[in-house]
């Protein structure tokens, strides 16, 4: 097939502004481009959503996020409420949900919603998406400037046109400076799949630590990835341990 | 014997003989169930079809139909045209039928009851009730048979012998006050004295478009040229009157008296021809032509008030920088191709139980700024919220450690750090104390902590009473959401 088929079919087209490939961290997830997150391990869902709300656009002005989730997954792993979004973006996007329960569905609508331009990011969480439906969206998100996500299980593997893919996993957290036994900061141990900007990049792994409050997304220095020991628990005396429950 | 049709009535059949007298007249009758409740879905079934004459259809008893015609029958080229059209057609369909056109219901009633034929409609034109109705008989005007034999009684056997008799004369005659009122209620209805409500089984649409097909439609393409030509009419007319409609019904009648319709819904008012073109979409291929289509109809309902805003000349401009128009739109794309409410919105809702403090509703164009959820929540909530609480197995310290050790999706997790508890007490203020006899639980104080794993993955769990308090066994502990 050349080029002229392709322009006709309308595979091929001319972009309104040539996206630029961008060759640092998070390599255009938060900008255009079609972006997949998958989980490291079974339930590591909530760490790769972290990541992707961490790394998300932090729109400037009020917008709309479509959510769509495929029912299988939203059955398994639960949604996300809107505490932890508005947490995690500043209270500036609003979101429309859908859950759909078949795959193609979810990923008809959210070509549906990039095209119609009025969302400013799209996020899916599919069982999987093969490469022509990835390279569908690839092309219609860089066409129209809305960057897509799409939230895939562990199990994923393959083929695909986006743009990057990561693997998250949870990590140890942060320790935590008010109280020694409570968790701190979230980290998670991101790898870099796939990257169609810095190929180099590809296996690439990062330690990242997410700051609930002040918004950022930080690097670990590798020489504190270790877990911290957290502090020995005072012996509680008076009640006995008791299987509960 | 419950109805009887020409043939049974040239045997000498009629409604309430008793079954064995019929079958002493006609030794090879069949004795059957009377199934009210079929017969009641066929005429309602019946009833949606005679939208295609007129939008206002009401059911009348259990085997009339009642049409209010004002304004219709110049589309069939006049009353006596319309109802040999209606005649035919239902003819055609198997409808063993009497008509009857007049000024009133009433008048109608007793000329389809009383002078009407199979094939031969009556017809009264308004103002001519009084002369017209006269010779029928007086059970023409439906009234109850113990008022029929009264009448019957005093020589009374016509409607027009009724209207020299004197009132309060007549009325003296009733045992009862209501049934003297009664009949003179239903000769004044049926002469247009009185008026009589009219109560359409379906609500009259807002605005209406109908197209009808010379030559019966039979593909997918002219039901689409036909939908493409009301929509824009119809748009035309809600323009007109400033509105937009929310629901738009398209219905395709059949030449063999079979009708299909589809419903679309908009999120708001929308008047836009394409973009309900668009909703339609394809669903027209749901529609099986058959033999052919004579008719279509586009109705609207559901209409507000709309106004035409001017589209800013960049988004850069504009004072509200969220399109709302072309967001409805495009849910409304998605609902017309994954159903009715796919797509939802979460809205906060004023509920103590933090999880409880917003609620999921289809999206209805609502106001973004009104999904705007109040600031500064106390504590960390979850990344992920299971759908159900989930219930572990716990070892934990009494009475109100965090957990050491529970399983959770069959795996056993060795808790590293832990942070709470975080109490949450139920709504009381909901829960009243158990009445004597009844045992529904009462909901407990729930005590949060967030706790995690030797691997990093962070929970939500939570303790569902405490100890000792008095409202059921010992508590039970449940994962309900999962922290990034």
């Amino acid at each position: 097939m050349d080029l002229a088929t392709l322009m006709s079919k309308g595979l091929v087209g001319p972009l309104t502004a040539p996206p630029a490939r961008e060759a640092s961290f998070p390599y255009g997830l938060d900008k255009h481009g079609l972006h997949e997150i998958a989980e490291a391990a079974y339930g590591d869902r909530a760490a790769a959503t972290g990541f992707l709300l961490a790394a998300a656009p932090r729109p400037p002005r009020r917008t709309i996020l479509l959510w769509v989730t495929q029912a299988s997954t939203a059955r398994d792993m639960g949604r996300v409420p809107e505490a932890a979004l508005r947490e995690a973006t500043g209270g500036k996007a609003r979101r429309l949900s859908l859950v759909t329960r078949h795959a193609t569905d979810a990923l008809w609508a959210v070509e549906e919603a990039v095209v119609s331009g009025v969302v400013s990011h799209v996020i899916a969480e599919v069982d999987s998406a093969d490469f022509t439906a990835t390279r569908r969206l690839t092309l219609a998100s860089e066409r129209h400037g809305v960057p897509v996500t799409l939230l895939l299980p562990h199990i994923c593997e393959g083929a695909t046109a986006a743009t990057t893919r990561w693997r998250v996993g949870p990590q140890p957290s942060a320790p935590n400076r008010y109280d020694p036994r409570a968790p701190g900061h979230a980290r998670w141990r991101v790898h870099l799949e796939r990257c169609r900007a810095a190929p180099a990049l590809v296996g690439q792994a990062f330690d990242l630590e997410w700051n609930d409050e002040t918004l950022s997304l930080n690097m670990v220095p590798g020489m504190v990835t270790g877990s911290p020991a957290p502090g020995e628990a005072p012996p509680h005396p008076g009640f006995p341990n008791r299987r509960t429950g | 014997m419950a109805a009887a049709n020409q043939a049974a009535l040239a045997t000498g059949i009629h409604p309430g003989l008793r079954f064995t007298d019929a079958r002493a007249t006609l030794p090879d009758i069949a004795a059957e169930e009377i199934d009210r409740e079929s017969d009641r879905k066929a005429l309602s079934a019946l009833a949606a079809w005679m939208v295609r004459f007129s939008p206002l259809v009401a059911i009348e008893g259990e085997d009339g139909l009642i049409l209010e015609i004002t304004g219709c029958d110049h589309l069939f080229g006049g009353e006596a045209k319309m109802a040999r059209e209606l005649s035919v057609r239902l003819a055609r369909a198997g409808y063993g039928h009497r008509l009857g056109i007049a000024g009133t219901v009433g008048g109608a009633w007793a000329l389809a009851h009383a002078a009407a034929e199979e094939g031969q409609p009556a017809l009264l034109s308004s103002g001519a009730e009084r002369a017209g109705l006269a010779p029928l008989p007086i059970r023409a005007l439906r009234i109850s048979e113990a008022a029929i034999t009264l009448l019957r009684r005093f020589g009374l056997t016509r409607i027009g012998q009724l209207y020299d008799i004197d009132r309060k004369a007549l009325k003296r005659r009733f045992n009862s006050r209501q049934a003297a009122d009664a009949v003179t209620l239903r000769l004044d209805q049926a002469l247009g004295l009185r008026s009589e409500p009219f109560a359409p089984f379906r609500p009259p649409p807002d605005h209406f478009a109908r197209l009808a097909c010379p030559e019966p439609l039979t593909d997918a393409a002219g039901i689409d040229a036909g939908l493409i030509k009301l929509t824009e009419e119809l748009c035309g007319y809600l323009s007109a009157d400033g509105l937009g409609a929310q629901s738009f019904l398209f219905q395709a009648f059949r030449s063999d008296g079979d009708m299909s319709a589809i419903r679309v819904n908009a999120a708001r008012p929308v008047r836009s021809a394409e973009h309900v073109l668009r909703l339609f979409g394809e669903k027209t291929a749901q529609i099986d032509p058959g033999f052919g289509i004579d008719l279509l109809l586009l109705e609207a309902s559901r209409t507000g008030p709309m106004t035409a805003g001017s589209r800013p000349l960049s988004g850069d401009l504009s004072g509200n920088d969220l399109d709302e128009e072309a967001l409805s739109a495009l849910a409304d794309r998605i609902n017309a191709r994954l159903g009715e409410g796919a797509v939802t919105i979460t809205l906060p809702e004023a509920r103590h139980p933090v999880l409880m403090a917003e609620s999921t509703v289809p999206f209805a164009g609502q106001d973004m700024d009104g999904a705007a959820p109040p600031e500064n929540l106390p504590g960390l909530r979850p990344t992920r919220l299971l759908t159900q609480p989930e219930r572990v197995e716990v070892i934990a310290e009494v009475p109100d450690g965090p957990p050491l050790r529970f399983v959770w999706r069959r795996k056993v997790r060795r808790v590293v750090r832990a942070d709470g508890p975080e109490r949450i007490a139920p709504e009381w203020w909901t829960h009243l104390p158990p009445q004597a006899g009844t045992t529904a639980p009462l909901p407990r104080t729930r005590d949060y902590y967030r706790v995690e794993d030797e691997d990093g993955r962070r929970y939500w769990v939570y303790r569902d009473g405490l100890y000792g308090d008095g409202r059921g066994e010992t508590p039970d502990w449940f994962v309900q959401g999962l922290f990034a």
